[in-house]
């Protein structure tokens, strides 16, 4: 109430990188980690470390061995999950699938 | 002395670095992460951790065009630097 902003201006503008993620919030999102580490699924809840709660999860671990090495891909592996909780340190990028 | 003085030499001397950031807010950018990735966007918007917010994104490995993203954010720790595009 005592908001300088508008209810619809707070829900819809970016004004910190933050804001892409709260917009993001029970929709799909690709999750980039550290160590060659994708997902894909519902985000459920984050918080200011990028904490984050994830549903229906694919996972993708792209494996660089002695096997694919001077192939154009790297195996992958995928694994699906249920609910993932992910600690916000591994996160680098998130992105609203569209 | 805790106040900054004001810069002599024109308003658009950025004479620190969040300056200069608020400053291309909305500029095309390329931010190189600590492993080496680039990503090439418009810079929706950065707070004090260097969380950065991009439009219309691409991610380059190794030099070559791996992905593009509509929106992303990218967590600060992973940033080495962001760069205005000229």
């Amino acid at each position: 109430m005592a908001d300088a902003e508008s209810p619809s201006e707070s829900a819809t503008n970016v004004n910190e990188p933050l804001d892409l993620v709260r917009l993001s919030l029970n929709e799909t999102v690709f999750v980039k980690l550290r160590g060659d580490r994708e997902l894909k699924g519902r985000l459920h809840a984050y918080d200011s470390h990028c904490n984050l709660v994830l549903g229906e999860v694919e996972e993708t671990i792209y494996i660089f061995d002695d096997e694919t090495e001077g192939a154009d891909e790297p195996r992958t592996v995928t694994k699906n999950s249920e609910m993932l909780f992910v600690r916000g340190d591994s996160v680098v990028l998130i992105s609203p699938q569209q | 002395m805790s106040a900054a003085p004001q810069a002599p030499n024109g308003a658009n001397d950025s004479r620190d670095p969040s300056g200069f950031l608020s400053e291309i807010i909305g500029a095309p950018v390329t931010v190189k992460l600590n492993s080496g990735v680039v990503y090439k966007g418009e810079l929706q918007s950065v707070d004090g951790y260097m969380n950065i917010a991009l439009e219309q994104t691409k991610e380059f490995v190794d030099g070559k065009l791996r992905r593009n993203y509509g929106d992303a954010f990218v967590r600060g720790n992973n940033v080495m630097y962001i760069s205005a595009d000229t």
